[in-house]
């Protein structure tokens, strides 16, 4: 068991997740935390994958074998999705602390594979939701708790951005499951499991594929409107949609508006920015700055990683969340209201 | 000569357009079964039954208890009155086309009050739909929020009311309807809770239209403090337009006692959309913004997401 004050070892699994950079960065500027990366899956030059503009201080390796074998207390998986199951039974078996990124997996046989590694191996494990971090979000699970929005009654929560274009796999069911359903549905449902008890019980999806026609070659959802029913009767709807055009001047954002029995009360934590019009050609120019959750969420795993103790958003967080995208994509190929999946 | 028109109904619709008939110059006539006295305040002619009302007017504006609609509606086409009547037309949709077929047959006019087509910023939003300015749509949302309706009992019974889904959700279905067009699936879901001290209500519902675009509505009947509040946001492939009523009010006041908000209405407006829906039934324009057949589609809508309720699973609807 590492003890405090002792440094930490972190291992981060891949950069093919255009958040990972983040990530590194943050651990970089640790004091107390060495920094391995490995991205054998990157094709040499690319920009930002294998050890492309690396921050100093950070050690590359070849592979992932050579990674674990520095005896990490704590890897990162910044994989596409499809990879997350293998590389998490990787690092489970070397039984280090793992944060991964969202969401969980591309299908129910993946999360269930990744469920039973963490459970064999007890390896401490946390799904990279940096949402709920962010002080609006703290704040809004503050007054819930109190009481002062009485009993939870309804929840609307949009998470509108532009289609992902930084990284192609994104739009690549094979390798991110679908599109706007699995890139945005999970961030409002990891809300709601932060502010409330209640267990999602069953989801009905409509999706389409009308907007960013052209630039999506494999037609994943495009748009997305998802309600969920949770067992204590609490009901909630999720617009996931790409809906922001790609001309837009930043990537998009997530509101969440709560409804109680005493009061209502909405967050919209990536509003703060500067709005103005940018004289040449009349195009809106937003410059936002907002706190941002990867601070609060990394420094929460690095306490998982030294105390190996349990932290939030756990695997039973990403499980039922991946669970709500799957009944989605059910309910929208069946037309049927279907029941989250037990995923283990 | 005046237009003389008889209002059904003491509520808070039949003061609302009371008082805008007379804006408009008609002679106004009032019956109710209660409370027609106070509503009249010396304005109106108070009738004692609907059927002396019925032989006094022209026009005939219903704005009672929804499930009172068709009978009222019937007896006035009976008559030979044009109509005016509040949203939803009818408490179903088998009633909602009872009245327009009569109508119709009768040739008579049948006016719904889906105010909302005549609040500028829906009629801004549907301009710039129909100059294709947001391109092909494909995600509409919209949101329609107050406090708890306890003025009056029968907004809470649904086989009255049909509750929030049928008395507030059926303004934005209407709107989805209007720019989106035809609907093929409806699903909904609800919850209502009235454990605190007010009930509150809420409901969310999914339309796949015809087109292939999708909508999202959202009701809340929510605690006493909520003010009325409404948004949208619709996306297509030239871009988007949003809109929240709570962002673009025009005063904000750090006042030392906060002051009364009325959470059942839109605040009052320089142009009021009451009295331009009332100026264009009366006296319609060549391609009026809404019909009565348009109030057919919202209520059958509406139904639909009503039987989602209960079935809890989305409804098929017949093109």
């Amino acid at each position: 068991v590492t003890r405090a004050g002792a440094r930490l070892a972190v291992g981060v699994m891949s950069r093919a997740h255009v958040h990972a950079d983040g990530y590194i960065g943050l651990l970089a500027a640790a004091p107390d935390v060495d920094v391995f990366v490995a991205d054998p899956d990157g094709a040499a030059g690319d920009p930002g994958r294998r050890d492309d503009g690396l921050p100093s201080g950070v050690t590359y390796l070849p592979d992932y074998d050579a990674l674990l074998d520095r005896g990490l207390d704590g890897v990162i998986i910044t994989s596409e999705t499809a990879h997350h199951a293998a590389l998490v039974e990787l690092a489970a078996e070397a039984g280090t602390a793992i944060l991964c990124e969202k969401p969980l997996a591309t299908s129910a046989a993946e999360a269930r594979a990744i469920a039973s590694a963490i459970r064999r191996t007890g390896s401490p494990f946390m799904i990279a939701y940096p949402v709920r971090f962010m002080a609006g979000c703290q704040e809004l699970s503050a007054s819930v708790r109190a009481g002062q929005l009485g009993r939870l009654v309804s929840i609307r929560g949009t998470n509108n951005g532009r289609l992902p274009v930084h990284r192609p796999w994104f739009v690549d069911p094979a390798l991110s499951g679908g599109g706007a359903l699995f890139d945005h549905v999970v961030h409002v449902a990891d809300l709601i499991e932060a502010i409330q008890p209640a267990r999602p019980r069953s989801v009905t999806a409509v999706t389409n594929q009308i907007l960013y026609r052209d630039t999506n070659p494999s037609s994943v959802e495009t748009g997305g409107l998802v309600t969920i029913t949770y067992d204590s009767g609490l009901v909630a709807a999720i617009d996931c949609s790409w809906s922001l055009p790609s001309t837009a001047p930043t990537w998009g954002g997530l509101t969440v508006h709560v409804t109680g029995t005493l009061g209502d009360s909405g967050v919209d934590p990536f509003r703060p920015r500067l709005r103005g019009i940018e004289a040449a050609l009349g195009r809106a120019v937003e410059l936002p700055y907002g706190d941002s959750g990867d601070p609060p969420l990394i420094a929460d795993f690095l306490r998982m990683a030294r105390f190996r103790e349990s932290v939030q958003p756990d695997l039973g967080v990403a499980l039922r969340t991946l669970g709500i995208v799957l009944a989605a994509v059910e309910s929208d190929r069946t037309g049927r209201t279907v029941d989250v999946p037990d995923l283990g | 000569v005046t237009v003389r028109v008889g209002v059904v109904g003491a509520g808070v619709m039949g003061s609302v357009h009371l008082a805008n008939l007379l804006a408009l110059g008609c002679t106004v006539f009032v019956y109710s079964v209660t409370g027609a006295e106070d509503l009249s305040a010396g304005r109106a002619v108070v009738c004692r039954s609907y059927e002396e009302l019925l032989e006094s007017v022209d026009w005939v504006l219903i704005a009672t208890p929804t499930d009172t609609h068709h009978g009222l509606a019937r007896a006035a086409l009976d008559a030979g009155r044009d109509l005016i009547v509040e949203k939803p037309l009818a408490r179903t949709t088998a009633e909602a086309i009872d009245v327009m077929t009569a109508a119709d047959a009768a040739g008579r006019q049948v006016w719904p009050g889906h105010v909302v087509r005549f609040f500028p910023e829906y009629r801004l939003l549907r301009d710039a739909v129909v100059e294709n300015r947001l391109g092909e749509l494909a995600v509409l949302r919209f949101t329609r929020a107050g406090n708890f309706p306890d003025r009056s009992p029968w907004f809470g019974d649904v086989r009255r009311s049909g509750g929030i889904v049928f008395d507030q959700m059926i303004h934005d279905l209407d709107i989805a309807l209007w720019l989106a067009g035809p609907v093929t699936q409806v699903s909904a879901v609800g919850r209502e809770d009235d454990s605190g001290p007010s009930p509150v209500h809420a409901a969310h519902v999914t339309l796949r239209h015809a087109s292939g675009a999708i909508s999202l509505v959202s009701g809340t009947w929510g605690a006493p403090q909520l003010p009325f509040l409404t948004s949208f946001a619709v996306a297509g492939t030239g871009g988007f337009l949003e809109h929240s009523s709570d962002r673009e009010r025009t005063v904000s006041s750090y006042l030392a006692a906060s002051t009364e908000r009325d959470g059942r209405l839109p605040a009052p407006r320089a142009q009021d959309p009451y009295l331009d829906e009332l100026r264009a039934f009366l006296d319609p324009p060549e391609s009026p913004p809404v019909t009565g057949w348009d109030a057919v589609e919202a209520v059958r809508v509406a139904e639909a997401a009503l039987q989602s309720l209960e079935t809890g699973q989305p409804t098929e609807l017949a093109p």
